[in-house]
């Protein structure tokens, strides 16, 4: 009775076998199955674009017939080409400017926040609201802000005394104009996720810290900064490659000008792309700004581990 | 500023305010600066909205206030270009972009995460090396890609000869419809769920895909919300994209509509921005309400995926 009762319970080792294996196989092939699109997906519009824009910017392409190729030339014609230069000067001091002005008022206000306040959620709003609103509407608004006459701007400057500016009108002040707005909308972001860093590090840590006498400073230095550092990573590869894409802002406001002031190099690209028809140039000058985007995110990850040691 | 800092930690350390002689001094001043801070950032939204409610001879001297209340802008600024349609338009994107999202990469995080792909490592990897890549880079050769969909747009089965999908709703939608980031995201949350739920269901004989759609998906609810959110705010805010790879207006998104109003009232003259500020109103009211409704999911996700990352 038992032996019976028991057989079909536990059958011969090689049928589990097979039976789990086939449930392995339905798993895998399941997977693939839910996989499937999203690579197919990833390889047409992504991947395969990447591969377009290396091999174009080794030739020269006008939209009409076919590529030729040419070598270096694109590249060589890059350092002769003032536009782009000035366009990549303007796009690092834009980035120099933007990223730690930004990382620096976001550790601020996520410190400030991270304290036992009031109207917590109502203060986080307000910082976070600019990240979401577009960047087209908003630079509409400060356009009119910035306006020479009759903007909001200048009527600021004169209630402090100071004298009124041309704003985006001034070749000399246009690209700081634009920094501004830049570090205003870029702000939200890195304080969230500083914010969310502060609140991994342990009460107890710091109370520690507290009883074994460290001073405040101390304190901030030895347990509150380094309690920092994972965040660091993503807020300075984020912000420096989402500074070296500025496009929208530059496109509403300035478009380029005045005199080149304003001009970046997603602008610049996207003149002799679509404007002047010299894709195979313009993907030279996208390879120019991914190469810079990597020795600026390399850099930066650098400054990082010094601080850390 | 640094005097708030210390507050701060020593308020982390749970010790209540008050117990140090300055503590209270410096709550008192960190509000004031949380306050003033808060109040620069929505200065341009409040500034938007009190020039949206002006009459344009008003704007000759600088005021606060409104005069007189204009709504009526609103109706005007609308009835100026077609941003009906614009704003059709925006959500046709938002939504055609939004809903294959939420399928494809939630389908393809689930198999990243739970299913014995093989290799699924090296594929996680691919994900994460394109999610770096800017998109910015890519807007050259993704035009191209387009244009050179086979049978589409007079393309032969080369995709030669023809325009392919630019200027189509295709060009506006498919190339978006799963992101690396969004599969990254899911992926992550999906590795948290506990294996043994899937086990139960396959020892009730559910299929694979059964399993994602009936026990899987319903977990995995602020997965979903955090990727739609975050897309829904890409794609109404996305300017470059549409300005590429359509001309006609009839698909001409929001932000593009908005971007092209106020270029060519700069060029007529007297710029209307009343009208431009009522354009720029409802072009970021639903971002905002989106954003205070979906506050926690938007935190949550961005916390994550600095931490994480």
């Amino acid at each position: 009775m038992t032996t019976r009762t028991l057989e079909p319970v536990a059958p011969a080792p090689s049928t589990v076998r097979r039976r789990r294996s086939g449930l392995e196989k339905a798993k895998a092939r399941a997977g693939w199955l839910l996989l499937a699109p999203a690579l197919i997906h990833s390889v047409i519009f992504v991947a395969v674009p990447g591969v377009i824009v290396l091999a174009l910017s080794f030739s020269e392409f006008r939209l009409l017939g076919s590529p030729d190729l040419v070598g270096l030339d694109n590249y060589v014609t890059l350092f002769s080409d003032s536009k782009f230069v000035q366009a990549l000067i303007n796009t690092v001091i834009y980035t120099l400017a933007v990223v730690p002005l930004a990382m620096a008022l976001a550790i601020l206000v996520a410190l400030g926040l991270n304290q036992r306040i009031r109207f917590r959620a109502a203060y986080r709003t307000l910082f976070y609201l600019p990240v979401v609103t577009s960047t087209v509407a908003v630079a509409t608004v400060w356009l009119w802000i910035y306006n020479p006459s009759s903007g909001l701007g200048n009527e600021v400057l004169s209630f402090l005394g100071l004298s009124r500016s041309g704003w985006l009108t001034d070749p000399g002040t246009a690209l700081s104009a634009l920094i501004a707005i830049g570090v205003w909308q870029g702000l939200g972001t890195k304080m969230i996720v500083y914010l969310g860093a502060l609140q991994t590090i342990s009460p107890e840590l710091v109370e520690a810290a507290r009883l074994d006498g460290a001073s405040k400073w101390q304190i901030f230095w030895h347990v509150t900064w380094p309690g920092l550092a994972p965040a660091h990573f993503f807020v300075i590869v984020t912000s420096i490659a989402g500074s070296f894409q500025v496009f929208d802002l530059v496109y509403v406001t300035t478009q380029g000008g005045p005199v080149g002031s304003t001009n970046v190099l997603t602008y610049d690209i996207f003149q002799n792309a679509f404007g002047n028809l010299k894709l195979g140039y313009a993907s030279a000058e996208t390879m120019a700004m991914l190469l810079l985007v990597g020795v600026f995110i390399y850099l930066g990850r650098m400054t990082q581990r010094n601080r850390e040691e | 500023m640094s005097s708030i800092v210390l507050d701060k930690v020593s308020d982390k350390s749970g010790v209540r305010g008050g117990r140090e002689p300055g503590a209270r001094t410096g709550r008192i001043v960190l509000y004031v600066l949380l306050t003033l801070g808060g109040f620069l950032m929505i200065v341009p939204f409040v500034w938007m909205i009190l020039t949206s409610l002006k009459s344009l001879p008003e704007l000759a001297s600088f005021s606060w206030l409104p005069r007189a209340l204009h709504p009526e802008n609103y109706f005007n600024a609308l009835a100026a270009a077609p941003f009906a349609m614009y704003f059709r338009n925006s959500i046709f994107v938002v939504v055609g972009q939004t809903l294959p999202t939420l399928l494809l990469s939630t389908c393809a995080g689930y198999a990243l995460a739970q299913l014995p792909v093989q290799g699924k490592k090296h594929i996680l990897n691919y994900f994460i090396v394109l999610l770096v890549v800017p998109f910015q880079i890519l807007i050259v050769p993704l035009f191209l890609v387009i244009r050179a969909v086979p049978l589409a747009g007079g393309n032969d089965l080369f995709g030669q000869g023809g325009t392919g999908w630019v200027n189509t709703w295709w060009a506006l939608i498919i190339p978006f419809v799963v992101s690396p980031l969004f599969i990254f995201l899911a992926r992550q949350f999906f590795v948290s769920l506990p294996a043994d739920l899937a086990d139960a269901a396959r020892v009730d004989g559910l299929s694979e895909i059964g399993i994602f759609f009936r026990i899987m998906a319903p977990l995995a609810k602020p997965a979903f919300v955090t990727i739609a959110l975050f897309n829904i705010e890409s794609a109404w805010n996305g300017f470059i994209w549409p300005l590429v790879a359509t001309s006609s207006e009839d698909l001409r998104p929001l932000q593009f509509g908005l971007a092209t109003f106020a270029q060519s009232s700069a060029s007529g003259g007297a710029v209307q921005w009343p009208f431009l500020m009522a354009i720029a109103t409802i072009a970021t009211l639903p971002m905002i309400l989106l954003f205070v409704f979906g506050q926690r999911y938007f935190v949550a996700g961005m916390a994550n995926a600095g931490l994480k990352g």
